[in-house]
């Protein structure tokens, strides 16, 4: 680990490298980090616009080989401009390493990589599905944990490229009709079960449904073609870009064109064997989902925590 | 392709297994083999294909393409796959009696009243949890299975004979929205003188509910006896929680463990049935 430094300034450049090895910092340098990161995320706007061109990344969730295979198939930083769409953490081994990685690449970086709050950035969420467990494992306490949950209240909810494209994590709200409605949102907290910040985090679209419907779950929404039209409409925008669901092949696009999903986890889970995409987004405004499949790195680990825990062959009953 | 396909008509049964296209076992043994298959999650034309003939919307992950056989030169055999499982699962429902919901779905519902009437009710309520009490897919009508007072011989399972084949293989999951959890996977150990199959159904619906419905599968070689057990469990979500030792700390890790959840719930049912292979002429 790399171990805290005088004064309280962090070497930016010096963490990023070392957490392209893979390596953890220290403590008191990753709550130095987040502190720094709020300084600079509340001065974001809920809806933040930026220019193309740019590379749009989905659900990321602690597959930490496969965002460094992201970056060798798209650029790295800052050479590419990355917006991010959530879902840094949970479910795969590395959501320290994913989360703090891309909190150093924002403050180096910060008009080059942009940072939108998916659903799994909450304490909710991320106490029951992965992160924490992390950080008690890793750490043995959970001080870091407490430091990105924390951090994670400022995370914006929205951006639009070239005043063409929406992006958001999950989907639209029936509370949002106009964008400058998430502009007056107070987004400076845990996500709540209801309301829209909840919905543009949770929902999803449906291509069998026109309007709005209410899950089969009993909590949260499904949205159709009518709402996805109407709403490019009344916000003169000509696409929805989202990311919150699997896809097999790394992306979906619904609704005659209007609206996309990209996913970023290949094989996710380490089982599903899916492929991953980055959608980048040209200067003339064209989209290519540039798909790419997990890192080899990934097969390397496993054979390797196979060898150290036998876990091959089990005598279950 | 595997003799393991999609029907071409909707009169056909879902999925059937002619273990002659099945290509090589993965293991044999004294007239009894095993295939198993670990494939990709279904692509977006599958999925289409499998939701039409299903009528439910399928579940996030779906290993569509995956599934373990165990057959008998007879023509006896017992095949795992997830559209037959998923076809089990309750395709109709009221979600104010009977379906499980989540934790906060009265807050969100009585909020929803409110808001504007664009938003439509739940247009066709299933049971979203996918619960199913699948315990295999039958080669044929050579198999059919009767109650019987015997159980599986849990103590020869327990010595350490060597596993000649191990797999574990899943067939479906969802993560119920970030809701809790829902798998069914099946394992499989093949040792020299018997196998041992467990098909797992695991949900957890967060702070509701935690159901587990395991089918065992025993076969003795030597005398081709064949025993299969079906268990229900099932118990409250604070139940559960309630039987972590408080030095834990970590909730989540043992919520999240089938293996220490199945320890904890009670048993609801369980019966064990016998089946015999067709004498071969």
């Amino acid at each position: 680990m790399l171990g805290p430094t005088s004064g309280g300034s962090v070497d930016l450049d010096d963490c990023i490298d070392r957490l392209y090895r893979r390596e953890l910092l220290a403590e008191s340098i990753v709550e130095s980090l987040c502190s720094k990161a709020k300084e600079l995320l509340i001065k974001e706007s809920n809806v933040i616009h930026i220019k193309a061109p740019v590379s749009v990344v989905g659900d990321i969730h602690g597959q930490f080989f496969d965002l460094i295979e992201l970056f060798r198939v798209g650029g790295f930083p800052p050479n590419t401009n990355y917006l991010f769409l959530g879902d840094y953490v949970d479910r795969g081994y590395f959501s320290i390493e994913t989360m703090t990685l891309l909190t150093c690449l924002k403050l180096r970086y910060p008009h080059r990589i942009y940072l939108v709050r998916g659903n799994h950035e909450s304490r909710g969420i991320s106490q029951n599905y992965g992160f924490y467990s992390e950080c008690k494992a890793k750490y043995g306490n959970a001080n870091v944990w407490n430091s990105f949950t924390d951090m994670f209240d400022y995370l914006t909810l929205s951006v639009v490229i070239d005043d063409r494209i929406f992006c958001i994590h999950g989907g639209l709200s029936p509370n949002v009709h106009s964008i400058d409605q998430i502009r007056v949102v107070d987004r400076f907290k845990e996500i709540p079960h209801e309301g829209p910040m909840a919905d543009l985090v949770w929902s999803d679209p449906d291509p069998e449904k026109e309007d709005f419907g209410i899950s089969t779950r009993g909590a949260g929404y499904t949205f159709g073609a009518e709402i996805v039209k109407k709403f490019l409409h009344v916000n003169n925008m000509a696409h929805i870009l989202r990311a919150h669901q699997l896809c097999e092949q790394g992306f979906q696009v619904l609704f005659d064109d209007r609206l996309s999903t990209v996913w970023s986890a290949p094989n996710y889970c380490y089982r599903c064997g899916n492929l991953a995409s980055v959608l980048e987004v040209s200067g003339t405004g064209e989209r290519f989902f540039n798909v790419f499949d997990a890192a080899p790195e990934n097969e390397e680990y496993r054979e390797q925590q196979a060898l150290q825990h036998n876990t091959m062959t089990e005598y279950f009953l | 392709m595997t003799g393991y396909q999609f029907p071409s008509q909707d009169s056909d049964p879902l999925y059937h297994f002619n273990v002659s296209a099945l290509g090589a076992p993965a293991v044999s043994r004294l007239g009894w083999s095993v295939y198993s298959s670990k494939k990709p999650i279904m692509s977006a034309n599958e999925i289409e294909r499998a939701t039409e003939r299903l009528t439910i919307p399928m579940p996030e992950m779906i290993f569509g393409n995956n599934y373990i056989v165990v057959a008998h030169k007879s023509g006896w055999s017992l095949g795992f796959n997830a559209i037959d499982a998923l076809d089990l699962v309750a395709k109709h429902g009221n979600p104010q009696g009977g379906l499980v919901k989540v934790a906060y779905s009265d807050a969100w519902m009585n909020d929803k009243k409110k808001s504007s009437g664009e938003v439509h009710q739940v247009v066709k309520p299933f049971d979203w949890t996918y619960t199913t009490s699948y315990q295999g897919t039958p080669a044929s009508s050579l198999v059919s299975f009767e109650r019987t007072s015997e159980t599986i011989p849990l103590g020869r399972l327990r010595r350490p004979d060597p596993i000649l084949f191990f797999d574990d293989v899943v067939l479906f999951e969802d993560e119920l929205g970030d809701n809790g959890i829902t798998i069914v996977s099946v394992k499989i150990r093949v040792m020299e003188e018997r196998l041992f199959l467990l098909c797992r159904f695991f949900m957890r619906v967060d702070d509701v509910l935690f159901r587990i419905r395991d089918t065992r599968l025993f076969i003795e070689f030597a005398d081709n006896k064949i025993l299969r057990e079906y268990t229900v469990k099932q118990d409250s979500y604070e139940n559960v929680k309630r039987k972590i030792r408080h030095s834990a700390g970590d909730l989540g890790l043992y919520l999240r463990d089938a293996n220490w959840v199945a320890e904890q719930l009670p048993v609801v049912e369980t019966f064990t049935e016998t089946s015999t292979i067709p004498v071969i002429n």
